[in-house]
């Protein structure tokens, strides 16, 4: 049956800062898409979000066209700001780099339960602390 | 040379690099890694990748197909595929990294986390990706003499041709899509009747309404054809912007104006009315259309599967939109209709 949309992906790219390199150039050069176009306006709409990661879902279309919408940055970004720390543990099971309290946990879980593939706050929870941990990220309280 | 579908080859393989003959040279050269997470590990799983590959990672999500095909919803329920890519160039290092995600992936399942599949690692090579997409798609002729051409290749326009410059981008709308094409071709027939360049109701040149207008491929095809304005609009920010900088690239921004909405749009009623939807919207937006179009005034529906058509054709007979013309391709049907008083 003929459809017009081809696939839906989500790239997570540095805010004003995607270039066609992968994971841009790999996941939208085999559909056909203007990679150049895509990083352009990516890079227009996310310049004053600089230094973070700001995921674009890419809706792609059988024509080869595609449109995209801005999503939350990633929860382990989110979890790192909260914990005041720059990247996650090399080791996380061995190595603990910060805490974070259940209340971040929860607050974060709000912000990305738009986005994140959980039909309620505690799924959503759970899966930022799952997250968390296995950033080396304690979550106390 | 690998398409870029190649076989993934499973990590326990002793040498991901294998796939790369001898002399080639691993400048370009990627290592893809690729892991089926459930929905629930997503977010941890492209965090671990993201640790070896600084430039970002991509999630495929399951999804199911809405609106006749024209929107998606995303499948919370189903997993989701996370890749990412390391430069293969230096390749000590970038077995180490491979080595170090599978470990991390190893401990996810201990915080709480559904499991996962395998880490699979492909090379994959610029030359497959970088400007692949440009070659799929050549000058495109629609109709009698309606040309659309990619702004990478040439074209000697013949006598009587209207030539589009367009490339693939953002919104619908490229020519590559029957809907479309069966617009274009519509939009055609009416300037062969004279609809278009003396279709206005004191015969001038006819002022249109395109609803939708994604790339703004019919704007632009309208405007060349003869129209004296086109308004164009969509509630996608995006395509607004699309269509006005094609409008400009294709020397008609003077003539052709986008804006974020939909009906009723600024400057109506219009003599003719371009409607390359979807049959729901369409059926949805029936009354609103007929509204636009002055009495006598023409409008084209397309964006019609074929098992929607009787629809879409009952919705526009109760707004007074009478069918005049059936075009189909495919499974795709296009309607041209004219108001009744």
């Amino acid at each position: 049956m003929a459809k017009k949309v081809r696939i839906v992906l989500t790239l997570q790219l540095p805010a004003g800062k995607a270039t066609p390199a992968p994971p841009v150039g790999t996941a939208l050069g085999p559909h056909g898409i203007n990679i150049v176009e895509f990083t352009k306006s990516y890079n227009e709409k996310t310049a004053d979000k600089a230094g973070q990661i700001i995921p674009a879902q890419i809706t792609i279309f059988e024509d080869r066209s595609f449109t995209f919408v801005l999503k939350t940055p990633p929860a382990a970004d989110l979890i790192r700001k909260a914990a005041g720390i720059d990247k996650g543990s090399a080791t996380a099971r061995r190595a603990m780099v910060g805490r974070i309290t259940k209340d971040q946990v929860r607050e974060i879980a709000q912000i990305k339960l738009a986005d994140l593939n959980a039909n309620d706050i505690e799924a959503a929870m759970l899966q930022v602390e799952g997250t968390a941990r296995s950033m080396g990220v304690e979550v106390v309280g | 040379m690998r398409e870029p579908g190649g076989a993934p080859v499973p990590i326990s393989e002793p040498d991901p690099f294998a796939g790369l003959s001898d002399g080639t040279s691993a400048d370009g050269a990627w290592l893809e890694l690729s892991v089926v997470a459930d929905p629930e590990a997503v977010e941890a799983v492209s965090e671990i990748l993201s640790r070896v590959a600084p430039g970002g990672t991509s999630v495929e999500p399951a999804f199911d197909l809405v609106d006749d095909g024209l929107g998606a919803r995303v499948d919370a329920t189903r997993p989701a595929t996370v890749r990412a890519h390391l430069p293969a160039r230096d390749r000590t290092a970038a077995r180490a990294a491979v080595r170090r995600v599978r470990e991390d992936l190893g401990h996810l399942q201990a915080f709480g986390l559904r499991p996962i599949g395998d880490v699979e690692v492909r090379v994959v090579l610029e030359s497959d990706w970088a400007e692949a997409w440009k070659r799929h798609i050549g000058v495109m002729r629609i109709g009698r003499g309606i040309v659309i051409r990619p702004s990478w290749r040439r074209h000697r326009a013949a006598p009587g041709e209207t030539v589009i410059a367009l490339d693939p981008g953002m919104a619908f709308g490229t020519g590559l899509h029957p809907t479309t094409r069966l617009c274009l071709a519509g939009l055609e027939r009416w300037a062969d009747a004279g609809l278009v360049a003396g279709g206005g109701a004191d015969g001038g040149p006819a002022r249109v309404l395109d609803v939708g207008c994604g790339s703004g491929i019919l704007a632009i095809a309208a405007a060349r054809l003869g129209a004296e304005r086109v308004v164009g609009v969509d509630t996608d920010p995006i395509a607004v912007e699309a269509t006005t900088a094609n409008a400009r690239r294709n020397r008609v921004a003077r003539i052709v104006y986008a804006r974020e909405g939909s009906l009723p749009a600024p400057g109506g009623p219009f003599d003719l009315v371009l409607a390359n939807l979807i049959a729901g919207v369409l059926v949805a937006l029936a009354r609103d259309l007929a509204a636009s179009l002055r009495p006598g005034g023409r409008i084209l529906a397309s964006g019609i599967f074929i098992d929607r058509e009787v629809e879409v054709r009952e919705a526009f007979a109760a707004a007074g939109l009478v069918v005049v013309e059936r075009t189909g391709e495919g499974d795709w049907v296009g309607l041209d209709a004219v108001r009744v008083a």
